[in-house]
């Protein structure tokens, strides 16, 4: 079961380790603050406050996707390690090596759009990378590609050294999922829940990547012997797989924040149950599979494809988020929790997940995808989980980990203030994105017309919130991580902090 | 040294003369199928078997330059990659020097450096070479099947798609083959990272 003691021993960070949990943190916030602007110029540009060109538009669009989905797979990795290495030798080479990789894999990815002017967006949907009428050529989405490569392969090196060490510990992948408890048997109550969600993550996402592989270096043969056409529909089936594992991942590394934090901020033990196992197992099975909700609209894709889509897209996400969110609140339920910052982060997190799937999992049906497919409902509810749900996991250990510098949560004046400035952006942000679904807006286009700037006008304002929030959490949480830890700063237990 | 051990010394010899026998050499080159996933994977296997001739002083001297096996690893992949192109296979049929070089690269630039990385490979670089391996499979038979021309001229169109669609195969059962064993299996985790200090 996960510790009640607040900064326990075993989670110290020293020497080596806290530079790289440093490095990762500190790239991570910023990044987030640059995509974060870039995203708002992309809203305010809809909205007509600013003038971008659409090639522009598109690049800024390309970054803000590749950028966001990597950074948030870079800081929930960072989030499965800071966890995980208490249960199973993890190295940290493999963790270092994945940043050095990532950071390689960016710097092609951003010379490739900035230089290069690519704007096929991050899904690098084929035959788009290599029809860039002029604005980008071949060559530039050749750069973009080799990116992703070195950002999958440090994924994988990392995936790979945690497989390794749960094995050793938990025998097989199967029996680190608690597969052997679902039909009875007394459950081990030490079982971490962080080897359970690691275990999940390694399998889907390794899956994941090998699609990547596949299906980046077909495109890169594409590139570069052009007789060699692709089929589009299996290119973007891969792509999908890949694409969808990978981001969904991230919720599922950020959750182990909440499995380990939250009953410390409650002081309440969080235990082990039957059905968190069997959601886990099926959510494991499901998000293989839950991908095809990405192509509904596809009128080539075979049916039955679709039809698996619509079917698992009920069943993937809802078992783990259920169990997740009752567990969560059963140990919320007369806890006495203190409110500082990481546990209102963590119960945001919570708040953001749960609304935010809810969306996600209407428009994972055939009939709603109808109308919903491109429309900017989809960036509504994916923003909404992500932003709010996801970045809220990701900043709770942040936040935690500041606090473990001197020994007491923080919850500073100027945190009071920040974290409100970032739900009511959060939520005027998102919402304005799904109401501009409502009405049918598209997702993705540079411009708008005049009918449909309202909603862009709101979510601009939402976003400013938001941008301005995100800035200050960065700049707390980086001065907060570069802080020396004070004398004795770790082992206080929960009665202590909340004390 | 029993006989059967003698026998199991000899195997890589044996097994390389026999594949080197004309009416053996010509059938399993009849098709691209066979040469690519029958012949080139048993002249592999050769190699692999030349492992006990190798003195304990080249291997001292090798294992230097091979730590965890990684510089045998990617020289065996660079090795297969030459022989994955239908160029070369398609070669191997007209000029005897070809064939001559796969008759020699493939035991000893694939096989036998695949059998004295193997074991002192950890479980990352493993899985890393594996996860390769099955990609390289699916985008090779991708490649087979999509191939508007014929890419060999000793070989027909069909061929080239009954390749590609084995290679598909291979892939799938490769990825079921790892999952099974990961999930089910008994993996020896700190045994090949025991060796690979060795
Ligand atoms: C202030 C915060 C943010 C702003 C203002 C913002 C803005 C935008 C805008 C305007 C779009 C294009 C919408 C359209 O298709 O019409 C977009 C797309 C997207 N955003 Fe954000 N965003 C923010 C935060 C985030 C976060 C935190 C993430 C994830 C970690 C994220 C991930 C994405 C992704 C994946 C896309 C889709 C790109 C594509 O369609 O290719 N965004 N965002």
């Amino acid at each position: 079961m996960a510790s009640l003691t607040m900064y326990p021993d075993d989670e110290r960070l020293a020497g080596g380790e806290r530079i790289a949990f440093n490095l990762y943190i500190v790239t991570a916030v910023a990044l987030f603050v640059l995509m974060m602007l870039l995203g708002l110029t992309m809203r305010m540009t809809q909205a007509k406050w600013l003038t971008v060109q659409s090639p522009l538009f598109y690049q800024l669009l390309s970054m803000h996707g590749a950028g966001m989905v990597g950074t948030m797979a870079l800081v929930t990795t960072a989030v499965m390690w800071f966890f995980l290495r208490k249960y199973v030798q993890l190295h940290l080479w493999a963790f270092v090596a994945n940043y050095v990789l990532f950071m390689l894999g960016a710097l092609c990815i951003i010379a490739s759009i900035f230089v290069g002017r690519y704007g096929a967006l991050w899904t690098f949907l084929y035959p788009l990378p290599v029809r860039g009428f002029g604005l980008w050529t071949s060559n530039t989405s050749a750069l973009f590609m080799v990116g992703y490569l070195l950002i999958g392969v440090g994924s994988l090196l990392f995936y790979l050294d945690a497989a390794a060490g749960i094995i050793k510990v938990h025998g097989n992948l199967g029996r680190a999922l608690g597969l052997q408890w679902l039909f009875g048997g007394k459950i081990d109550p030490d079982h971490p829940k962080a080897v359970v969600a690691s275990t999940q993550v390694i399998i889907s996402n390794s899956l994941g990547i090998l699609a990547g592989a596949v299906v980046l270096v077909m495109s890169l043969v594409n590139i570069f012997f052009p007789t060699v056409v692709l089929n589009a529909l299996l290119a973007k089936n891969l792509i999908y797989w890949f694409g969808h594992q990978y981001i969904n991942a991230t919720i599922y590394m950020g959750v182990i924040a909440v499995y380990e934090l939250l009953p410390r901020y409650t002081g309440k033990p969080y235990p082990i149950s039957r059905p968190f196992l069997w959601s886990w197992a099926a959510s494991t099975l499901f998000v293989i599979v839950v991908y095809p909700h990405h192509l509904l609209m596809d009128f080539a894709q075979p049916r039955w494809l679709a039809v698996i889509g619509q079917m698992v897209s009920w069943g993937a996400g809802f078992p783990v988020f259920l169990v997740t969110v009752f567990g969560a609140l059963t140990n919320l339920h007369r806890s006495g929790i203190r409110w500082t910052m990481p546990s209102r982060l963590l119960i945001l997190s919570m708040f953001g997940w749960a609304a935010g799937i809810v969306p996600a999992i209407l428009d994972g049906t055939i009939r709603n995808n109808l109308v919903m497919h491109n429309t900017q409902w989809v960036p509504g509810h994916f923003h909404f989980y992500l932003l709010l749900g996801v970045l809220a996991m990701a900043m709770a250990l942040m936040y935690h980990v500041i606090g473990s510098r001197v020994s007491a949560p923080p919850n500073s004046s100027a945190d009071k203030l920040g974290f409100p400035l970032y739900l009511a952006g959060g939520l005027i942000f998102t919402y304005a994105f799904l109401d501009a679904g409502r009405l049918s807006v598209p997702r993705r286009m540079a411009e708008h017309l005049d009918s449909w700037t309202f909603t862009d006008k709101v979510g601009s304002i939402g976003a400013i919130l938001v941008v301005l929030a995100m800035l200050y959490f960065a700049i707390r949480i980086s001065a907060g991580l570069l802080k020396q830890p004070s004398a004795g700063a770790a082992g206080v237990s929960t009665a202590d902090a909340a004390g | 040294m029993t006989r059967l051990q003698t026998v199991v010394r000899w195997a890589g010899p044996i097994l390389w003369l026999t594949l080197a026998l004309p009416p053996v050499r010509h059938a399993l080159e009849s098709t691209l199928t066979l040469q690519m996933l029958v012949q080139i994977p048993l002249l592999a296997l050769v190699g692999w078997w030349l492992r006990p001739f190798l003195p304990d002083r080249a291997v001292k001297v090798l294992n230097a330059w091979n730590r965890g096996g990684i510089s045998g690893l990617l020289l065996a992949s660079f090795a297969a990659m030459i022989w994955m192109l239908p160029r070369t296979m398609d070669s191997a049929l007209n000029v005897p020097w070809v064939e001559l070089a796969k008759f020699t690269s493939v035991p000893v630039l694939l096989g036998l450096p695949l059998a004295v990385s193997w074991p002192r490979a950890g479980f990352v670089v493993r899985g890393v070479f594996l996860v390769e391996a099955t990609a390289t499979a699916f985008r090779l038979g991708w490649l087979y099947l999509v191939s508007p021309q014929r890419l060999c001229s000793n070989y027909l169109l069909g061929d080239q798609q009954l390749a590609g669609n084995a290679l598909l195969a291979i892939g799938a059962a490769m990825s079921l083959l790892l999952a099974w064993k990961l999930m089910w299996g008994h993996v020896d985790v700190d045994g090949s990272h025991r060796r690979s200090h060795a």
